[in-house]
């Protein structure tokens, strides 16, 4: 329904227009019934008044007339007095003849009939004209006569005079009342209106309405200040955690630039040293080791853009947690050893088996364990258990370092949050660490927490797993069982020739029979002559890209059987699955540790 | 209360007109009319005299009003009478002697009447409203004596000789006498 346009403003608005507006109708309606009811009865009236006042004034001047005493008759007239309405009288003698009279000064009347009418009463000119026999002892002696006023439209103005101003004092109180009603009843809305707007402009969530009431009109407060308070704990939160983004932003690209200038130093000291092979072996390591670093970095990125977008996943296998446990060791240990730290590893004889991803579990514990190298100082104490808990896998991740304060042991888990920021940044790394490590635990139905004695005594992390009984079945992958001897097969693709020729001597050093291509093409023609064991295929290729070389690979009798690697920069969850569909066994993302093409090569 | 009022204002002055016609000469007036004006007035004070219940024999008994010494009057009396009553009576019209009193309601006592004291205290005696014409008629015992004031008829009251009589005056009345002579 549309409102007309005073009733659509606001609320306190609508409120007057509505007093006013109902005291108005009410006063006119029953003025209009007043007005008709008295227009009616004021003719009813003025004639039976007159009538009477005829009758009055016949008797008192009944003797006059019976003794023919005109004086005495202008007195009783003169009583008319009395009567403002009565502007003239009249007293006729029997004969017909004027006896006495009687005008009210100043009234404007024409001159007294000659003759008496019969009784009767007429309006005439907004004058009623009245005659009225007299009679005294069963006898007529004369007759009365008057002359009064009849204005019923005086009467109305006078009545729409009074209606007016009735109207006016009854506006007045209806507005009086109507300020009070606002302040007992639309008072409290309108303040929370304001306060609404207030808040929209200032973005100040700690404002809070008043609440005077315990009738609707509070629970209407008490549920807009709950709501405000919501919205300060969210608007606070994203804050926060704008602020921990913007942290984490600018620590990454320090993060990035760090491992840099070693890399142009170590490059430089290559191009001075020439020949002198221990400083050039120097300068590789170093250039390995920062390399190391950033590879860390930008695989923490992209698990973090894994965890943000949900889309972190691990591939669930029963596994002997010991495996994963020395995957991590080792992956740890070199950091470990270049802080002096004594490091201790107690794993029980018998095989502990859960259902897990064997490369996430051991991101994990060397997640734990590079903790512990960095926050414990040069020289201390690492120690590595795994233990059966009842139906757990308990692993322990113990050293005598920083140690968290309480509140620190929640908190850590969170995105972005490092314990230490004045540790030196080389070691800092991004702050993901352990919010990735408790995803994962919690991928796998386990759980991870942090103990600590306090600040400077030291932290434990735990680590419990649910263990599964299952012996570990036989992969498919292994049927075929790996080849005698380390001489293999293998296919290179990848249009990136540096990466490719790199690869490819490595893999020559290593006694393998490597074929370098650099387009699908190329890739597909050599695949059917050299017959491969293994193919290590760039997705991104001209010409044809790795996914239809895959699938013709494994439609071509002579290639059915390779073991075929995707290697590719795109790292996503389905981007893995494409490569399955295609046709891929192994899914490698940029930059490969040459690590893990060994361990592919062993396995097959 | 108005009426109260009227004979208050009226009585110091109340004069009877003559003229019943306004702006006609008094003047001319004649002694006959004179007489037609006592006749008329005389017919006419009864409908403001409350007699006692014993003063009429039956509710429709008639009024007699007796006229002594004052044949013109009573000529005038006889002319205006028949065929009109006052108070549900007829009016009678006799002219009487001092020894004739008997049942007469009122009586007017003329100028002509030799034995006036005599008659007046007959009529009084008899209960009648007793109206003279003379000068010192009320000191005579009348209830109602007419008085000539600027060539026109006036009456005085005199409400003692009236009760003496057991009669009651209206003030209606009263507000047109000239004068009224109070209760003791």
């Amino acid at each position: 329904m549309k409102l007309p346009r005073f009733l659509a403003g606001s609320l306190r608005n609508k409120v007057v227009v509505m007093a006013l507006a109902t005291t108005v109708v009410a006063l006119l309606l029953s003025a209009l019934g007043l007005v008709i009811y008295d227009l009616r009865a004021y003719e009813r009236q003025a004639t039976t008044d007159m009538e009477a006042q005829a009758e009055v004034l016949a008797r008192a001047s009944a003797p006059a007339l019976s003794f023919g005493d005109p004086r005495t008759a202008d007195k009783d007239l003169s009583v008319m007095r009395a009567r403002p309405q009565v502007l003239a009288a009249a007293l006729y003698s029997p004969d017909g003849k004027l006896f006495a009279t009687y005008v009210k000064s100043g009234a404007d009347v024409p001159a007294f009939p000659p003759a008496p009418a019969a009784d009767s009463h007429r309006v005439a000119d907004g004058q009623l004209v009245l005659f009225r026999t007299v009679i005294e002892n069963g006898e007529r002696i004369g007759t009365v006569h008057l002359r009064a006023t009849y204005q019923p439209w005086d009467r109305l103005r006078d009545y729409l005079i009074i209606l007016f101003a009735v109207m006016l004092a009854s506006l007045a109180l209806a507005a009086v009342l109507t300020t009070w009603m606002q302040r007992a009843a639309v008072g409290p809305i309108l303040e929370v209106s304001n306060l609404a707007h207030k808040v929209r402009e200032t973005r100040d969530y700690t404002l809070r309405a008043r609440k005077t009431t315990e009738d609707e009109i509070g629970q209407l407060v008490d549920a807009f200040n709950e709501m405000l308070a919501e919205a300060g704990r969210r608007a606070e939160a994203l804050r926060l955690a704008d602020q921990r983004k913007d942290e984490f932003l600018a620590t990454l690209a320090h993060e990035l630039r760090n491992p840099l200038a070693p890399i142009r130093n170590a490059l430089e000291i290559l191009r001075l040293a020439g020949s002198d092979p221990e400083k050039s072996l120097a300068a590789r390591e170093m250039m390995q080791r920062q390399l190391a670093q950033m590879v860390r970095l930008v695989d923490d990125l992209l698990d973090v853009s894994r965890i943000t977008t949900g889309k972190l996943a691990v591939r669930k296998a029963p596994l002997e947690l010991q495996a994963a446990l020395r995957d991590a060791v080792e992956i740890a240990k070199p950091f470990l050893e270049s802080r002096r730290h004594k490091f201790n590893c107690v794993m029980p004889e018998e095989p502990i088996v859960v259902e897990g991803d064997r490369t996430r579990l051991a991101q994990v514990f060397s997640n734990l364990l590079n903790n512990a190298a960095k926050y414990t100082d040069p020289g201390g104490q690492v120690l590595l258990s795994l233990a059966r808990e009842g139906n757990d896998a308990v692993v322990r991740v113990r050293d005598n370092g920083l140690g968290l304060a309480p509140e620190s042991r929640e908190q850590i888990f969170d995105m972005f949050v490092q314990v230490d920021r004045t540790l030196e940044r080389s070691q800092a790394g991004l702050g993901v660490g352990l919010t990735l490590a408790r995803r994962l635990v919690e991928l796998h139905e386990g759980t991870i927490e942090a103990q600590s004695d306090g600040p400077g005594r030291g932290s434990e992390f735990v680590v419990r797993l649910p263990m599964t009984y299952a012996r570990i079945a036989d992969r498919p992958g292994e049927a075929q069982g790996p080849r005698d001897g380390p001489g293999r097969r293998i296919l290179l693709a990848d249009d990136n020739v540096d990466f490719a020729v790199s690869l490819g001597q490595l893999l020559s050093a290593r006694g393998h029979d490597v074929r370098i291509t650099h387009d699908g093409a190329h890739a597909l023609r050599e695949a059917e002559a050299f017959r491969p064991d293994v193919a290590f295929v760039d997705i991104g290729m001209p010409e044809v890209h790795g996914y239809e070389v895959a699938r013709r690979m494994r439609a071509a009798p002579a290639t059915a059987r390779t073991l075929l690697v995707a290697v590719t920069g795109w790292g996503q969850e389905n981007d893995r699955q494409r490569a399955r569909e295609a046709g891929f066994d192994r899914h490698l993302v940029k930059p490969v540790d040459p690590a893990e093409i060994e361990s592919i090569l062993e396995g097959r | 209360m108005i009426l109260t009022r009227l004979r208050r204002l009226a009585a110091p002055a109340a004069i009877v007109l003559l003229a019943m016609l306004a702006g006609t000469p008094v003047r001319a007036q004649t002694a006959a009319t004179e007489a037609s004006l006592k006749a008329a007035f005389l017919y006419k004070f009864p409908g403001y005299v409350e007699w006692p219940p014993a003063a009429f024999a039956s509710p429709d008994a008639p009024l007699v009003i007796a006229i002594s010494g004052a044949d013109d009057v009573a000529a005038e009396l006889e002319r205006l009478v028949p065929g009109r009553n006052i108070n549900g009576h007829a009016v009678v019209v006799r002219r009487v002697r001092e020894d004739s009193l008997r049942g007469v309601h009122v009586l007017f006592v003329g100028r002509g009447d030799p034995a006036a004291r005599a008659v007046v205290d007959g009529g009084r005696q008899q209960g009648a409203l007793v109206v003279t014409e003379t000068e010192r008629g009320l000191e005579l015992g009348s209830a109602i004596n007419f008085v000539p004031l600027d060539e026109r008829i006036a009456f005085d009251v005199s409400l003692p000789n009236a009760e003496r009589a057991g009669l009651r005056i209206s003030a209606r009345m009263l507000a047109v006498a000239r004068r009224v002579v109070p209760k003791a």
